[in-house]
């Protein structure tokens, strides 16, 4: 790069991810000419399908998570946490620490605890059992409080108060009323309705937590199930007594996070604590109980809305007050109205605390919740008319090509055209009733200047391209191989991959969607900076010029002279310490802003309210699609998400025995293969804009809304209440 | 499903013989390497069936154990040797207590719930978590370390890998050997089969349109 | 779990021993079958037995005799094994049927008949260590003003579970007995009569099994020539689950008519019930749907819904019209 004139600066927005929460923010970049994706039809695996390249690790049980780690004299951490959502409780710490095979016991010295699951004291063994037995050892006596775990009790006259300020958390409300209201007027349909949706929990199946392995020593390394690799060995260093520089964070397979582990949390905090006191490494993963009490859920709402809308289907108003049921915290709601324009709009929301754990980003927090309310809500008026809800979104959306081309595409993917029930629902008769229902999502992306990858090409051909990053199943570690083989002319098989280290180069924590779209640029850049300096290299040995070299098929090609090298020849003629580059964030490499539209087919058994969903389809953009195959497995994971949470999920505390009854996978219900009918996930290829986004979120957003719709449609039973089990489905039908 | 010995047209055998026979392979894999805390079976030291006439061997005792025992477990084709407790289960046994750890198989609800700990007993699918090790003596114990490897995949795992039957990985264990269990028995399985075999794992990733593409391509006989 | 001893009885004379003692009483010492439900509540401290007595050793507790005039099954063969018994299908198809629909192939491959009928309920203040039941012994169920979505709507009270078991409401259909044994003997037991109604038994147990006592085999007298079988199980979640309700039938039917039928209802009551209104409705009359109607009414005679489980009436009403269509369709 040339250092005669200061590069001009441009001014760019970025979405940085705040606890996985998106926010938006306005930086400052140079505003130069570099890497370009090329053309789409130059691409030989950037947007194919590639088989993830730890896919066999991962089939063969050879792929080791911070569960599986196993370190010589380690031991077995145990969390002992409130069963009540308020209490006093003691508990016999010698009796614990006297118990065979202990090495640590910690009193977090919490005399009264304020959430249901918060933690209190933690154990260390030599084994899981004796971990378990020394934890019952504490023999805690647990005196209940007061509490409110739900609305009913929250709103309450009296209720106990949850946090300093009573119960409400601050309003926020955006437009006028007053005005509002009287557009409802001369509406031809207001419909009033109110939606909630439930606590959720993320049900990462590998549970929260890390194996650290410290010896007493000076240094440790940590391995964290974790969404993101950097900032870990910053908190662990004050437990353990080091500096962050002497802990080395390793993320080499994570079990899913959803959002929900950033941070070393409490578990993390403990395990260090107690791999100090007893100066040997502490395996402290929660256990499925505790993971779900205490390791994050996704906040509840209930949004009692007023819509009107008018003869020829146009969203006249809409007064929307929330409600967020996040725990301790203030919860999320995306703001209504929810992508829908409506002449006029008034929304008003707060959060209602409760003594339960606070709520964490979860795949798009605020978002899934929003589109359960405002999807449901364009269908109702839109039969509250006669109008076909499909229609009433188009016109509603006419602005946004996307969207308009999108949704006419899953409508003819799910037959809408043939479908009977359009404008009115069908009948409630007869074995089946089948209904279809619409909703779209959107969502931001975008990425921000973090990453630092490194390429290096060896003299003997072999080639790594490296970053810290994490994969938390979303093809990382593929795609940073993917990019740099592409670039050199290599197959896949020729550049291995190395991640999940916090000694390699830096990457951003994996949340907003914001990681394809930061790391994805900056290993372009790595694979771009490593093929210049390789070229200009060979065209200095070769007599050439740069730009004459080029690098396809495994081999080099100098086009002036038309010599021809395999790439390990050509590597030959490197020096010995081979060849390395460095590659960070370009901007115009990433991009902002992706929709989605989805429908779905479901067909209710009038008699039972049973619900089978036949079909799903998701039509997704996301700018350059980096890898096929992964991605349709992030749309069609997303579709499965919110079909689970739309049909099963629900957290149940019993408000008076202040215990949580679902604490499993018993009883806390996730869709299973029998739940699962034709999952259709399509790549929206007429977004061309060569830009990389992130598309985890936007996909879990709108299938429950879609599937609400869709049993209304089949046999008139509109569910405003999630999930959408056979009871509620009964008692809308008057069954009940 | 196999035909009876009635249906067969052969005299059946005598039921309490057979169970003596099953009993007896199974207390085979105590003799090998077991040590109780009380009552050593007798008649059962060695590993060759008994004929199916009734034997003349003396009764063999009740075996009590207790506290720490040592134990031998075959796995994956290979005798282990590893010390347990009666509660230790098979699951806490395979990532705790063999050397080196067998940590393929995953913990994830510890109840039962979610399949993730699935293994093969005798070419059955079981779930670790709620067996226990001691009971697994003179079983066939069959983990995912024991269906192929990185270097040398099934045929299962392969139709995985380019189907993209795996995500975050962690549930990916228990489905492969699901699945596997099933089509060991049923080579041609339908959609509905491969379904209802693994109806008993959760992917919270949402990998099951995936899984069931890559199980239903190995039924009918492709890739 | 807490640690225990655990006995290997290789005769059943030696296991009748162990459990004609004092902590098989107090359930100090407890049976272990397939371990499948057993393990749970283990693991859940809701059991914290020091010995268990292990049954999968001795012999001739497995066998399925399916051939005869009367079926005899042994209580320690496994779920799987009933599921895939031909001979069993072709007799009482509604057996195969709900073996097959419990839980998950990795559990069914374990699970044994015994173990699915003495299983522990599933209610979740049960399953609570923190929640100090009717059922185990405390003051309140807690179940009757509070979650109760999972609760009895039939013969409830004092306690308010639902029998889980998907085989119950099967053989009580099927008519079957069942062979207890104890260090004092043998006894067979209808098993319309082994499971028992918390208002009129110890309400801290679900079956008349007593300490000491081993469920040795189910026996199925031989199903009429004519007589056909089926059982419908529903499940909010297809996979995995136990059943919102069940519905067990044997019908017999002669020419146009049904001459007899018997009806029993799982999922909704402390045992399994027997629909006896909607079993006289369904006699002599015609399999249309106007009779299956009417016998749906009669079967939620009588039914007390509690908060939350007022959906299981018609449920159950819809579920039993939905298996009369099946089985005479």
């Amino acid at each position: 790069m040339s250092t005669q004139d200061k590069p001009a600066k441009k001014k760019i927005k970025v979405t940085q991810n705040v606890d996985g929460h998106p926010v938006e923010t306005e930086i400052e970049v140079d505003d130069v000419a570099g890497p370009t994706w090329g053309p789409r039809a130059a691409h030989t695996l950037v947007n194919h399908d590639i088989p993830r390249l730890d896919g066999p690790q991962k089939l063969t049980g050879r792929a080791v998570y911070a569960h599986d780690v196993r370190v010589p004299g380690m031991l077995f951490g145990r969390v002992l946490v409130s069963p009540y959502p308020v209490a006093t409780v003691e508990f016999d710490l010698e009796a614990a620490k006297k118990m065979p095979g202990v090495g640590a016991a910690i009193d977090m010295g919490v005399k009264s605890v304020k959430w249901l699951g918060q933690p209190v004291a933690a154990v260390a063994a030599d084994s899981p059992e004796r971990a378990e037995d020394a934890l019952r050892a504490l023999a805690p006596k647990w005196t209940p409080g007061k509490w409110s775990v739900d609305r009913e009790q929250a709103l309450a006259e009296n209720a106990p108060a949850v946090g300093k300020k009573g119960n409400k958390g601050k309003e926020n409300a955006q437009g006028n009323r007053d005005e509002t209201e009287a557009a409802m007027q001369n509406a031809a349909g207001v419909v009033e309705a109110v939606y909630s949706v439930p606590v959720q929990h993320h049900v990462c199946l590998e549970t929260h937590g890390i194996t650290v392995d410290f010896r007493g020593g000076s240094e440790a390394k940590v391995y964290a199930s974790t969404q993101g690799t950097f900032g870990i060995a910053e908190e662990a260093a004050d437990p353990l007594g080091l500096k962050a520089n002497e802990i080395e964070t390793i993320v080499e397979y994570m079990g899913g996070g959803f959002g929900s582990k950033f941070g070393m949390g409490f578990e993390g905090e403990l395990a260090c604590q107690l791999s100090k006191l007893a100066g040997k490494p502490v395996h402290l993963l929660l256990t499925r109980p505790v993971e779900f009490t205490s390791a994050g859920n996704r906040s509840g709402a209930r949004v009692a809305m007023k819509g009107a809308i008018g003869a020829d289907g146009a969203l006249l108003a809409l007064v929307s007050e929330v409600e967020k049921y996040g725990g301790l915290g203030d919860g999320a709601h995306a703001r209504q109205p929810y992508i829908y324009g409506f002449e006029k709009s008034y929304t008003k929301s707060f959060g209602v605390l409760t003594n339960t754990d606070s709520s964490r980003a979860m795949r798009a927090p605020g978002h899934p919740q929003a589109s359960f309310a405002m999807e449901s809500m364009i269908d109702e008026l839109s039969y509250k008319a006669g109008l076909d809800p499909l229609e009433v979104r188009l016109k509603s959306l006419a602005k946004n090509e996307a969207y308009v081309r999108q949704l006419q595409r899953v409508a003819k993917e799910i037959g809408w055209a043939e479908h009977p029930n359009k404008t009115a629902p069908g009948k409630a008769e007869g074995r089946w009733c089948t209904g279809i229902g619409f909703a779209v999502s959107t969502w931001g992306g975008g990425g921000h200047p973090e990453c630092e990858v490194d390429v290096r090409i060896e003299r003997d051909g072999s080639v790594t391209s490296a970053v810290g990053t994490q994969d938390l199943g979303t093809g990382s570690r593929t795609y940073v191989a993917t990019i740099v083989a592409e670039e050199l002319g290599l197959p896949l098989a020729g550049v291995k991959s190395r991640i999940g280290s916090s000694r390699l180069g830096r990457a951003n924590g994996s949340g907003g969607s914001t990681t394809t779209g930061s790391l994805a640029p900056a290993v372009k850049s790595a694979a771009y900076n490593a093929r210049t300096k390789f070229a200009e290299h060979l065209a200095q040995a070769l007599g050439s010029q740069p730009e004459q070299i080029r690098f396809a098929g495994g081999q080099v090609e100098d086009l002036k002279s038309g010599k021809k090298l395999s790439f390990a020849q050509a590597c030959g003629l490197l020096p010995v310490e081979g060849l390395t580059a460095r590659g960070e964030w370009v901007a115009s490499l990433a991009g902002n802003g992706i929709q989605g539209a989805q429908a779905a087919k479901v067909r209710v058994d009038p008699l039972t309210g049973k619900v089978e969903v036949l079909k799903m389809v998701c039509l997704q953009n996301c700018g350059l699609p980096i890898n096929r195959l992964t991605l349709r497995s992030q749309i069609a994971g997303g579709m499965v998400q919110a079909l689970s949470y739309g049909l099963l999920e629900e957290r149940v505390i019993d408000p008076d025995l202040g215990l949580a009854l679902n604490a499993n996978l018993e009883d806390y219900k996730v869709a299973g293969s029998m739940e699962i009918g034709e999952i259709v996930a399509l790549i929206d290829d007429e977004d061309t804009r060569e830009q990389a986004i992130g598309v985890a979120e936007a996909t879990c957003i709108p299938g429950h809304g879609s599937i609400a719709n869709a049993i209304f449609n089949a046999c008139g039973a509109r569910v405003r209440d999630m999930p959408l089990t056979p009871d509620k489905v009964l008692a809308a039908l008057g069954r009940t | 499903m196999s035909q009876t010995s009635d249906e067969r047209g052969e005299t059946p055998p005598d039921p309490e013989a057979l169970s003596r026979r099953r009993f007896l392979r199974s207390a085979g894999g105590v003799a090998a390497g077991g040590v109780l805390v009380q009552g050593l079976l007798t008649s059962c030291e060695t590993s060759t069936p008994a004929p199916a006439a009734k034997a003349a061997a003396p009764k063999p005792q009740s075996e009590t154990l207790e506290g720490e025992i040592e134990i031998e477990l075959s796995i994956n084709g290979a005798q282990r040797k590893l010390k347990c407790e009666p509660r230790t289960t098979l699951l806490s046994a395979l990532r705790n207590r063999c050397e080196p750890a067998l940590t393929g198989t995953k913990e994830v609800c510890d109840r039962g719930n979610c399949g993730a700990c699935t293994v093969h007993v005798d070419g059955r699918p079981a779930l670790a978590c709620l067996l226990l090790a001691v009971d697994l003596r003179g079983k066939k114990i069959t983990t995912i370390e024991g269906l192929g490897s990185p270097e040398k995949l099934s045929a299962l795992q392969q139709s995985f890998w380019t189907h993209d039957g795996q995500m975050c990985g962690f549930c990916t264990p228990g489905f492969v050997m699901s699945i596997q269990a099933c089509l060991d028995k049923h080579p041609k399985a339908s959609l509905e089969e491969i379904k209802r075999a693994c109806s008993g794992n959760v992917c919270r990733c949402g990998t099951y349109p995936a899984v069931f593409e890559a199980a239903l391509a190995v039924a009918k006989g492709g890739k | 779990m807490k640690a225990f001893k655990l006995h290997n009885p290789s005769q059943l004379e030696q296991a009748l021993a162990l459990l004609d003692t004092p902590e098989a009483k107090t359930g100090k010492t407890r049976i272990l079958a397939g371990g499948q439900d057993l393990l749970t509540e283990m693991k859940e401290y809701l059991a914290e037995p020091d010995a268990l007595v292990n049954l999968k050793h001795i012999p001739g507790l497995d066998t399925i005799s399916a051939g005869g005039a009367e079926i005899v099954l042994g209580a320690l063969c496994t779920l799987t094994a009933l599921e895939e018994h031909a001979e069993l299908g072709k007799r009482v198809p509604a057996l195969v049927q709900a073996a097959a629909s419990i839980a998950s192939a990795q559990i069914r491959s374990q699970g044994t008949l015994g173990g699915n009928l003495n299983q522990r309920p599933r209610c979740w203040y049960f399953r609570s260590e923190q929640a100090p039941c009717l059922k185990k012994g405390g003051k309140e169920c807690f179940s009757y003003g509070g979650m109760s979505k999972y609760n009895a709507i039939l013969g409830g009270g004092p306690s308010y579970i639902v029998h889980p078991s998907d085989l119950a409401p099967v053989l009580v259909a099927l008519n079957a007995t069942a062979e207890l044994v104890s260090k004092q003997g043998t006894r067979t037991v209808a098993l319309e009569k082994y499971f028992t109604l918390p208002s009129e038994s110890d309400v801290t147990r679900e079956t008349v099994l007593q300490p000491g006592e081993i469920l040795k085999s189910v026996r199925i007298p031989a199903p009429a020539a004519n007589s056909r079988s089926h059982y419908l199980k529903f499940r909010e979640k297809g996979s995995f689950d136990f059943a919102l309700a069940s519905v067990a039938l044997t019908l017999v039917q002669e020419g146009g008519t049904i001459r007899e039928a018997r009806v029993v209802l799982g999922g909704v009551a402390p045992i399994p019930w027997r629909a006896k209104g909607a079993e006289a409705a369904l006699a002599g009359q015609a399999p249309t749907r106007a009779t299956f109607e009417k016998a749906a009414l009669e079967a939620v005679r009588g039914a007390e819904p509690l908060a939350h489980n007022g959906y299981k009436v018609p449920l159950v009403k819809g579920l039993l019209i939905r298996a009369l269509e099946e089985l005479c369709a």
